[in-house]
């Protein structure tokens, strides 16, 4: 039984070996390899890197806000009413808020009612993002 | 005793990336002559129809290409582009709904030797590539890595960006499946 199951192994494995054999003969590679290149040189290199040329600074922080919201919300026990600063900074006017908002922020979710402790760092995302590194980073801004 | 005869050197893949970001265009064409049949075997028995092959072909060179700033050398640039080639090929099936056409003809009138023999094993890998296409993603990506590539286990699962024993597991899995499937 084992020996039929050894040869059946090394059959199948025979066979992938030669799928897609033929086809893969009947490739002009030369000519493939001149469209690629003609393609590339169409196509300007930069032309994917949009979003690169942002400041990633914003973008950081942008995703900071994001995740400190969520987090935030997370941990506070269902029915229970969002503050004030929050609901108004998690407006996607990111560029509009200022250093002492963002503090704000992060004062209200460093103490969200005694709950924070309930939301596993797992299940936020919020391993690297601890609350004095994102007053470090605000403090970068600042400076 | 005669002296060695100079060997001309072959550049390796590593090379030919860094030509190629320098803006050496033959770089990239010596990349794409050099794994373009590979990727084209991984791309066929995953269930690329022959007529859209050459299109799938370059358009995994080109995202590779573009990506290149992200290939860190976790594993070989083969294996990293046919992993792109994996989510071409997906994107391919979802913009249309999948065909498999087998050439029936143009097969036969292409076949060396005992046309009969032929036919059974045209059929056999018709039956195995079916049988593929109903695996998961994954188990078929890993499937072919390793027995149609001859990949590593640790090289695959560099560039799926999961554990050797996992891709393991994913192979038995698959393997398993693939024998219920052609019995």
């Amino acid at each position: 039984m084992k020996h039929d199951d050894a040869l059946n192994d090394t059959a199948l494995r025979q066979l992938a070996q030669r799928l897609g054999t033929r086809a893969a003969e009947r490739l002009d590679v030369e000519r493939t390899a001149e469209a690629v290149v003609t393609r590339l040189r169409q196509e300007p290199r930069g032309a994917g890197r949009v979003w690169a040329a942002f400041d990633s600074t914003w973008l950081r922080i942008a995703a900071a806000v994001v995740l400190v919201v969520g987090a935030g919300l997370l941990a506070r026990p269902a029915g229970q009413p969002m503050p004030r600063d929050v609901a108004v900074l998690a407006s996607p006017e990111l560029n509009e808020l200022s250093a002492p908002q963002l503090e704000d922020l992060l004062r209200t979710v460093a103490e969200p009612g005694g709950t924070r402790d309930a939301v596993a760092a797992q299940d936020v995302g919020l391993e690297d993002l601890s609350a004095p590194e994102l007053r470090a980073l605000l403090a970068s801004l600042e400076g | 005793m005669s002296p060695a005869e100079p060997v001309a050197a072959v550049p390796t893949d590593a090379a030919l990336i860094a030509a190629w970001q320098g803006g050496d265009e033959q770089a990239a064409a010596e990349l794409v002559r050099r794994h373009a049949r590979a990727l084209a075997r991984f791309l066929a028995g995953g269930g690329a129809p022959e007529a859209e092959l050459d299109d799938l072909v370059q358009e995994s060179f080109i995202r590779a290409f573009r990506a290149l700033d992200r290939f860190r050398g976790q594993c070989r640039f083969r294996t990293w582009l046919l992993t792109i080639g994996g989510n071409v090929l997906k994107d391919a099936f979802r913009r249309v709904r999948r065909v498999r056409v087998v050439p029936l003809d143009e097969e036969l009138r292409s076949a060396d030797g005992d046309p009969h023999e032929h036919v059974v094993a045209l059929e056999a890998e018709r039956r195995l590539g079916d049988a593929l296409g109903r695996l998961p993603r994954l188990q078929r990506e890993v499937f072919l890595l390793r027995a149609q590539q001859g990949l590593e286990y640790e090289e695959i699962a560099a560039a799926l960006g999961t554990t050797p024993g996992a891709a393991r597991v994913h192979y038995h899995h698959a393997v398993k499946r693939l024998k219920e499937s052609l019995q």
